[in-house]
């Protein structure tokens, strides 16, 4: 055993310091390379859940935001058609109104101008009477008058 | 000093500290580590939520290699509690088999009393290094089914004295799992001095065109050795925390 310690050159003083050697690069790889690169694996694998997080509440948040645009859409929808009938209805009960208020003038205008064609026909009427009464008288005279003579 | 083929089985010594023994390929592990442990200061410091290539690039492999693990082990909190562990068995023994090939690892050297002696020296074709590895890979195992089992229902599997059978496939069990040791270092040490000696004996006949196909060969056999070790501590891992009854 000692001839093939010899022949390999197998010393513990070596065996120590090859084990001491492999002791610290395991040491300072764990603290100096290991170490950081898995932390950073887990915080991008943080980051990345986050962003699968976020996401998913991104896309919840944009179709509740959707649901409520449309919900929105139809009550203003709904409103408009109710503000448009109402003003249809308020326009056609203006228009009734205008007729009728129209019509009433119109009526009044034409009473009135009857009444007006009446009281100067009754005047002429008066006027005629009153000429064909002076007409009359002047006859009358001038009968009376030839008979005189 | 000889010119020829060098085939040197141990690491060569360039020195001692305290009389702590200074090999060329604790040199190189030096390398190796100071290359490894820059990098990932650096690259830490420079992390950015919307990452570059090479962040990514790093990113999609830990990712891979955990969801691998998960898969394995049965469970992410495991998979996260061992990945450091196996990442880094994977990552210094490949860094190690891919700089091997560098220009200077294996030429610069020293000449001591004729001889030549390279300053720098992959540490996977030291048994010393394999070795330790393997040894800390074992404990780690070992140490691991007996928090997860406990102590006695861990020990059943390599005692078992229900019956004959059951108690020599525990022995087979116990022999086999000590036999980790000698696989997990030899095998690297094997196919990485192994591959070392191809090149070595390619550029000294075919010197213009065999090494360089060989020694790409060789970067992608260093690879393949830095997973099958990382690998193959995971599943062990995996085999220690299967309870006895569930084994088969």
């Amino acid at each position: 055993m000692q001839q093939l310690f010899s022949v390999f050159g197998i010393d513990w003083h070596l065996l120590l310091a090859q084990a001491v050697n492999f002791g610290i690069v395991l040491i300072a790889l764990w603290y100096f390379l290991y170490k950081p690169v898995l932390a950073m694996l887990e915080r991008r694998r943080g980051i990345v859940a986050k962003g699968v997080e976020d996401a998913a509440r991104a896309a919840d948040a944009l179709s509740r935001s959707d649901g409520e645009a449309l919900s929105r859409i139809t009550a203003a929808d709904e409103q408009a058609e109710d503000i448009i009938s109402a003003a249809r209805e308020s326009a056609t009960r203006e228009k009734t109104r205008l007729l009728k208020e129209a019509e009433a003038r119109a009526l009044a205008v034409a009473r009135d101008a009857e009444a007006r064609a009446n009281e100067a026909a009754a005047r002429q009427r008066r006027e005629s009477e009153q000429e064909i009464a002076r007409l009359a008288v002047l006859a009358a005279e001038k009968i009376l008058k030839k008979h005189h003579d | 000093m000889h010119s020829g083929i060098s085939v040197v089985l141990k690491a060569e010594q360039l020195g001692s500290v305290f009389g702590f023994p200074i090999t060329n390929s604790l040199v190189m592990a030096w390398v190796a580590m100071a290359i490894l442990i820059g990098f990932a200061y650096f690259f830490g410091r420079s992390l950015a939520t919307i990452p570059g290539r090479l962040q990514a690039g790093i990113e999609w492999a830990f990712e891979g290699a955990l969801a691998y693990m998960s898969e394995v082990l049965g469970s992410e909190v495991l998979a996260r509690r061992f990945f450091p562990l196996v990442a880094s068995i994977f990552l210094f023994i490949a860094l190690i088999n891919e700089i091997e090939f560098f220009p200077g690892v294996g030429s610069l050297g020293l000449i001591r009393a004729s001889e030549f002696l390279p300053i720098l020296r992959a540490p996977t074709t030291d048994l010393n290094f394999t070795l330790a590895l393997a040894m800390i890979a074992f404990f780690t195992i070992e140490v691991t089914g007996i928090v997860m089992l406990g102590f006695f229902k861990y020990a059943l599997k390599y005692v078992n004295l229900t019956s004959t059978v059951g108690f020599a496939v525990g022995l087979i069990e116990l022999v086999s799992n000590l036999g980790r040791l000698v696989s997990f270092s030899f095998r690297l040490f094997g196919n990485i001095f192994a591959g070392e000696v191809l090149v070595l004996v390619a550029g000294y006949f075919v010197p213009y065109f065999l090494p360089a196909p060989l020694m790409g060969f060789e970067m992608f056999i260093g690879l393949v050795q830095a997973l099958v070790f990382a690998m193959l501590t995971l599943f062990f891992i995996k085999l220690a925390i299967i309870a006895p009854d569930e084994a088969h």
